[in-house]
């Protein structure tokens, strides 16, 4: 079929055409940020070059320099993108709830779908950390200090949470990105949706205790 | 001092020259690795703080990466060895996880490079140093799991000691990243409030983190 493009994503045909140059551009960045992240992610930021961007998004090295400084801003603004969105569907599915239990099931559902839709940028946030780069590095801990009062949220919730160490929050985001990254390493991004009980109760058990963390978990995964 | 026996000698045997150079190079690519990090260090670096020449270092390991694994695997039974052997003879499940984990924090504040490279470097030095990782995390979450009896919940995950692990080392990683193993002892009651947590809940892991202070 004319226009259709590897794997399916829409490319405009090749040759002439009378498509207009933002659709053509549109075209041409969504592929260099989608190529950006599946270089990164084989072969760390520091060996990623633009010429392997250019030729894994099939676009010239003069569109590449037309659309991005560099290879720096190319990668980054696909992750910030991709964080974006994240963090924007988490939150949302969060506050469509309202017990913090609730909250926290539906927010960590859409946490562990996303992830599970963008594994290359799964792998390098919570496997690879260390061969995203310095900027990368900073953008996922600005993530997860976004999405820390989500958790906090059980200080207010469980009796005598406010006692809690300070950095209980930081307990139940250790359990949980412990239990994603074990599942990505294992190569089962696509796994992620049915961590879902185990991830709820990381997250409820340090403010409520296993036996109610057990029961909350029970109730709201069944 | 752990003896690793040199199974990449061609000689028919290992010789304790051979062993000891091995040995030597593993210790310096932890130092070298918690310094400098896993991708700034080369094989330079290496052989310069082993002392061996470049010959001795390609007998005994392909490149880096081989190295660094070992090197890896090295710091985890020291670690596990020095755990072990301080638990040993402790009743209470309690008091085995207090002196584990007080264990490996003491450990790590006295070699700050040894810290770096277990828990920080070894996530650059690609998926299988990881799952290294992980694996190691695992010998001690199966210790762990000896807790879940502890709580009345019917039905405990079974990835709690992943979970349990996974708060620790966060923790840690956090700590470790701002530059400052030395302080990990002060941290140790939380760490024990985050094991210990989903096994017992948190008012029980709070009052155990208070008696380990008081004690």
């Amino acid at each position: 079929m004319e226009g259709a493009g590897v794997g399916g994503r829409w490319r405009p045909p090749r040759g002439r055409h009378r498509l207009p140059p933002e659709v053509i551009a549109r075209s041409q960045r969504e592929r260099l940020l989608e190529a950006a992240v599946r270089v990164v992610a084989s072969k760390g930021y520091g060996a990623a070059t633009i010429g392997d961007l250019t030729k894994e998004a099939g676009v010239s090295r003069t569109t590449f320099y037309e659309l991005f400084d560099d290879k720096e801003a190319c990668f980054l603004a696909a992750y910030d993108s991709a964080v974006e969105t994240l963090v924007r569907r988490v939150i949302g599915a969060y506050e469509d709830e309202r017990e913090w239990p609730e909250r926290a099931a539906a927010g960590l559902a859409a946490l562990l779908e996303t992830l599970a839709g963008e594994p290359a940028l799964a792998r390098l946030s919570l496997v690879d950390i260390g061969n995203a780069g310095p900027a990368a590095q900073r953008r996922y801990r600005a993530a997860i200090q976004r999405l820390t009062p989500l958790f906090e949220e059980g200080r207010d919730y469980a009796p005598g949470g406010r006692s809690l160490p300070a950095n209980t929050s930081r307990m139940a985001i250790g359990g949980v990105t412990g239990l994603i990254a074990d599942e990505l390493l294992a190569g089962r991004a696509e796994g992620l949706p049915g961590l879902l009980s185990d991830v709820l109760f990381a997250t409820l058990v340090p403010y409520i205790g296993p036996d109610a963390a057990a029961r909350e978990v029970e109730r709201l995964t069944r | 001092m752990i003896q690793i026996p040199d199974s990449s000698t061609l000689t028919g045997g290992p010789t304790a020259g051979s062993e000891t150079r091995r040995q030597a190079i593993l210790e310096a690519m932890v130092q070298v690795v918690g310094r400098k990090g896993y991708k700034a260090t080369s094989v330079a670096d290496v052989i310069a703080e082993a002392d061996v020449s470049r010959t001795t270092f390609y007998k005994h390991f392909d490149d880096k990466h081989e190295c660094f694994l070992a090197a890896y695997d090295l710091v985890v039974e020291r670690v596990v060895g020095e755990v072990i052997a301080n638990c040993d003879g402790e009743q209470a499940w309690l008091e085995r996880v207090r002196i584990g984990l007080a264990t490996i924090v003491e450990m790590f504040a006295l070699d700050p490079e040894l810290a770096r490279t277990a828990i920080v470097e070894v996530s650059a030095a690609g998926a299988d140093a990881r799952a290294r990782h992980w694996n190691a995390i695992s010998r001690f979450t199966e210790f762990l799991d000896e807790g879940k009896g502890l709580s009345g919940a019917q039905e405990l995950p079974e990835n709690i000691g992943l979970m349990a692990a996974g708060a620790v080392s966060g923790l840690i990683f956090d700590e470790l990243l701002t530059g400052r193993a030395e302080r990990l002892p002060q941290l140790l009651p939380d760490l024990l409030v985050a094991l210990l947590v989903p096994y017992i809940g948190p008012s029980a892991a709070t009052e155990e983190m208070r008696r380990a202070a008081a004690g």
